[in-house]
């Protein structure tokens, strides 16, 4: 049994299973941690697939900024004891879950009808990551891809204003029960009615 | 004949300037109509000065025309383009001829004199410039209505002279009575109008114009008889309404609510002769069939006698003559459907004066009487109002057909036609009429100025200003004189009109001496029966008509067609008309668009329940709408 | 490689439903934008497969260019949520929901 395909087949369930569990917690922690665990093995299939870079970077930006900065955000705010399960919308969660494996069965569909479940990956591959992926990879960046590479920049730039401008502190908090009650016409407690 | 007519060809002088003839009481209709007010009483000085001078371009057109030879006595002039759809095209065109040329003296010259006593009738009327403003427009749509070329521009008059009946029957409308007259006359003769307007529809759909040249020429070429017939009947039927005859007679004696000036214009003198004058215009057409022409005489029969014997049990002398009206004007139907055109005309003529000369008399009375019109309660008027008593003397003579008053020579005429005609039903039946014609105007005579005063307001009557008995004289003496015209049945007038009306019909009866005779002794005998019940002081007139119940009343009520028609017609209509607004209307119609717009309420109340407000629901959606392109995507594929 | 790329993008497909079924039926917005997050994932995770497949390193440079713009993305949202949250003292979406009829 060529070794690609056992480490396929090990990480494809940990990464179904892991990607229903960030799903299925009511503990917001919890759920981050699966969703840690589902981009290790992304990774991993990046690695499979030539792609040493991605691998590296998947999981430095990744697991290990982005789910960082949300595991900040949801201490931070202390929401990690969660709203209760109940779904209040009639049958939101069965349709959901319906639409979720029609579209599944489409792209197996689609699939079959493409470029099939025989076909393998083709040789020539090596050739290109001569020198190294991440050499192979700035060449195409720095050259082709220059000008989106500039925008990106300055994206990354506007991104960091825009979270300084969202963090500074306005109006005072009004929760939404206070929301309710102004709207009932009635100071809730603590308000004055002025 | 006709089409034997070659139009003039010099259109000199005042036959050049035809169009004035219409056109200056038009213009006087304007001034009065916007600046009435402002002027006061040189308003009614105006509106006579307008038709005065229309009457005098009038007399010098018809004085230019007769210098003409008479194959030439034609006059057409085009005014503009009026209607140019296709290959339909209709000019506002003027057409002098004998005929109209008739008309138009007539229409002036006793329309000048009854504007002129109308300055005395009305004075003191907050709307007095407005009734001059009426008149004119009147006396403008009826100049078009006879010197029309085609039938739309005499339709054009048809339907103004009804619109300012409307208008003049109703002015005092702060009383609804009057309100309700003027609607009665206009609704009624509405039915004759539209009647005549499905005629008129047929001929352009025959003869593709309307114009009277091409239609009287090539009648005889494009018409079926049958075709003729009904064309014939429809314009009859238009000639009924406005003429008031059976069964369309009911708006004329309710029309009197109007003032008295009007009554005599309109209802006596002008408008309701225009469906005699329509049907002489149209002979051509009716000659073509013959049922048509039996029918106007047979309804000119019936109505003058029907009319006759109603006008015998009015009380209001008004209405008297209201009804004398329609039953003279069946008269001059009844000479139409004999062919004897120029003794119609004739008769129209002549009537013209002392019908307008006794209704204003009438006003004269009521003048005097301050507004009293029943006649039982009047008497004894010849002492305190004689001018006014010798006029409609006259007048009342002239209808009865006393020799040499011009009535004489007309009834004369028509019922020698009659019996030369070997039409002897018709003779013997038009001798009863003229014996009740005679007997009914010479109970109203007796009743109003004979005996003695019978009410404290015949007793204070005075005699009427001068601008009003003024017209009144020179009435009576046309009365006395216009019989001149046509003293023969082949008298000037006839020979005048034959160029448009054609020879006089019949050959041989009685010989006409003798029929003179006859009919003047039965005048002379229903003038002293009336004056034996009525006037001289022997029978107690009262107790008489009493004695004759239920007649009396049935003839006062006009035998109830009145009546008739609220029960077969009206009511039913109402009930119709009510169901219309509450049942279709309010019910039905409402409903539907009440429906639609509750259904279309109905629909967005669901609809808006898609803004839960829960972006889930709207992401849900989203996903479903992802799906479904890649499922109808992949299905393509 | 003996494994058919098809397996690859199988795999990202059932990802992507399963982020999508994530999206849908949380409502804790920090989780919402997490499945978020895994959807961004199984794109990339096609992308790469693909650039496998025609030997195009095209492919590996727009994941990485999508990392980058995911990477700018949390920023700002979680940000945002953040700002909300001082507002309205909740992460709960279903109480955002003034615009209803």
């Amino acid at each position: 049994m060529p070794l690609d395909n056992v480490i396929f087949w090990v990480f494809a369930p940990i990464a179904v299973a892991s990607a229903i569990g960030m799903l299925t917690m009511k503990n917001a922690v919890h759920a981050a941690l699966f969703l840690i665990v589902n981009f290790f093995c992304i990774a991993v299939f990046y690695l499979l697939l030539d792609a040493p870079f991605l691998f590296a970077v998947q999981i430095v930006v990744y697991a290990g900024a982005i789910m960082v900065l949300f595991l900040f955000v949801i201490m931070l705010l202390g929401v990690d004891q969660g709203v209760d399960l109940k779904e209040r919308l009639v049958g939101q969660r069965s349709l959901a879950i319906l639409l979720g494996l029609a579209f599944i069965a489409e792209i197996f569909l689609a699939l079959r009808a493409g470029i099939g479940f025989a076909t393998k990956a083709p040789e020539g591959f090596e050739v290109l990551n001569e020198g190294g992926n991440t050499q192979a990879v700035a060449k195409v960046l720095f050259r082709d891809y220059f000008f989106p590479f500039e925008v990106t920049s300055i994206l990354l730039l506007v991104a960091a204003i825009a979270a300084m401008v969202l963090a500074a502190r306005k109006a005072p908090a009004v929760t939404q029960a206070e929301l309710d009650a102004r709207a009932d016409g009635q100071p809730a407690d603590g308000e004055v009615d002025s | 004949m006709v089409g034997e007519l070659v139009p003039a060809t010099t259109t000199s002088g005042a036959l050049g300037l035809l169009w004035l003839i219409p056109a200056l009481p038009l213009a006087g209709a304007a001034i009065n109509l916007f600046f009435g007010k402002r002027l006061g009483k040189p308003a009614g000085v105006l509106g006579s000065l307008t038709v005065l001078a229309s009457f005098a371009l009038a007399a010098l057109a018809v004085r230019d025309l007769l210098a003409l030879p008479a194959e030439q006595r034609l006059v057409l002039q085009h005014l503009f383009d009026w209607i140019s759809v296709g290959r339909f095209h209709v000019g506002a065109d003027l057409r002098l001829d004998a005929l109209s040329a008739t008309m138009i003296l007539v229409v002036t010259g006793v329309g000048s004199l009854i504007h002129i006593y109308a300055n005395g009738y009305m004075a003191g009327d907050p709307r007095f410039g407005r009734f001059f403003a009426y008149m004119n427009l009147f006396v403008f749509f009826m100049l078009m209505l006879v010197l029309g070329a085609n039938y739309l521009v005499l339709y054009l008059g048809w339907e103004g002279v009804g619109l300012c009946s409307y208008l003049l029957i109703g002015f005092w409308f702060e009383n609804k009575e009057n309100a309700e007259a003027a609607k009665k006359a206009f609704i009624t003769t509405r039915i004759g109008d539209t009647l005549m307007l499905v005629g008129l529809a047929l001929i352009v759909a025959k003869f593709g114009s309307l114009d009277f040249e091409v239609v009287f020429g090539h009648a005889g070429s494009v018409l079926t008889k049958d075709t003729a017939t009904v064309i014939a009947l429809l314009l009859f039927a238009g000639a009924i309404g406005k003429s008031a005859q059976i069964p369309l007679h009911v708006w004329l004696p309710d029309a009197m609510a109007g003032p008295t000036p009007v009554s005599a214009l309109i209802h006596a003198a002008t408008m309701v002769t225009a469906g005699v004058y329509l049907v002489v215009r149209s002979h051509v057409l009716f000659e073509l069939s013959g049922v048509a022409l039996t029918v106007v005489l047979v309804v000119g029969l019936v109505t003058a006698i029907f009319a006759a014997t109603c006008a015998l049990g009015q009380n209001d002398i008004k209405r008297v003559l209201a009804y004398s009206t329609i039953s003279q004007l069946g008269f001059m139907f009844m000479a139409v459907g004999m062919r004897a055109y120029t003794a119609a005309m004739f008769f129209l003529v002549v009537h013209a004066f002392y019908k307008a000369l006794m209704f204003l008399g009438a006003g004269s009375v009521m003048h005097g009487t301050h507004d009293e019109t029943d006649m039982r309660e009047m008497g004894g008027l010849r002492r305190t109002m004689p001018i006014t008593f010798v006029t409609f003397l006259v007048g009342a003579a002239a209808q009865a057909g006393i020799p040499p008053l011009a009535g004489f020579f007309a009834k004369d005429e028509l019922l020698e036609i009659a019996n030369h005609t070997h039409r002897n039903g018709v003779y013997v039946l038009g001798l009863v009429a003229a014996f009740l014609s005679a007997l009914y105007v010479g109970r109203m005579v007796f009743l109003t100025f004979f005996r003695e005063p019978r009410s404290a307001r015949a007793e204070r009557a005075h005699e009427s200003p001068p601008v009003m008995w003024i017209p009144l004289a020179i009435l009576a003496a046309g009365a006395v004189t216009v019989g001149w015209l046509n003293v023969k049945a082949e008298g000037r007038l006839a020979a005048f009109l034959e160029s448009v009306a054609g020879r006089v019909p019949g050959d041989a009866g009685l010989a006409p001496l003798t029929l003179s005779a006859i009919a003047v002794a039965l005048a002379v005998a229903a003038l002293v029966l009336a004056w034996w019940v009525y006037g001289s002081g022997k029978v107690d007139w009262q107790a008489f008509t009493e004695g004759f119940e239920p007649l009396p009343t049935t003839l006062r009520n006009g035998w109830y067609v009145d009546h008739a028609y609220d029960v077969v017609v009206i009511q039913p209509a109402k009930e119709v008309a009510w169901l219309a607004a509450h049942v279709v209307d309010a019910k039905w119609i409402d409903g539907l668009v009440n429906a639609i717009g509750g259904g279309v309420k109905r629909l967005a109340q669901g609809g808006r329940l898609i803004q839960t407000g829960f972006v889930r629901s709207y992401a849900l959606i989203l996903f479903v709408g992802a799906v479904g392109i890649l499922a109808y995507v992949g299905f393509r594929l | 490689m003996r494994t058919p790329i098809a397996y690859y993008l199988l795999l990202s497909g059932i990802l992507f439903a399963l982020g999508t079924i994530g999206v849908l039926t949380r409502k804790n917005a920090l989780l919402i934008f997490m499945s978020v997050e895994l959807q961004l994932n199984a794109v990339n995770l096609t992308l790469v497969a693909f650039a496998r497949l025609h030997n195009d390193l095209t492919g590996q440079v727009l994941a990485f260019f999508s990392m980058v713009v995911a990477a700018a993305e949390v920023v700002v949202g979680l940000g945002i949520i953040v700002a909300i949250y001082r507002r309205r003292r909740t992460v709960d979406v279903d109480d955002a929901r003034e615009l209803r009829w």
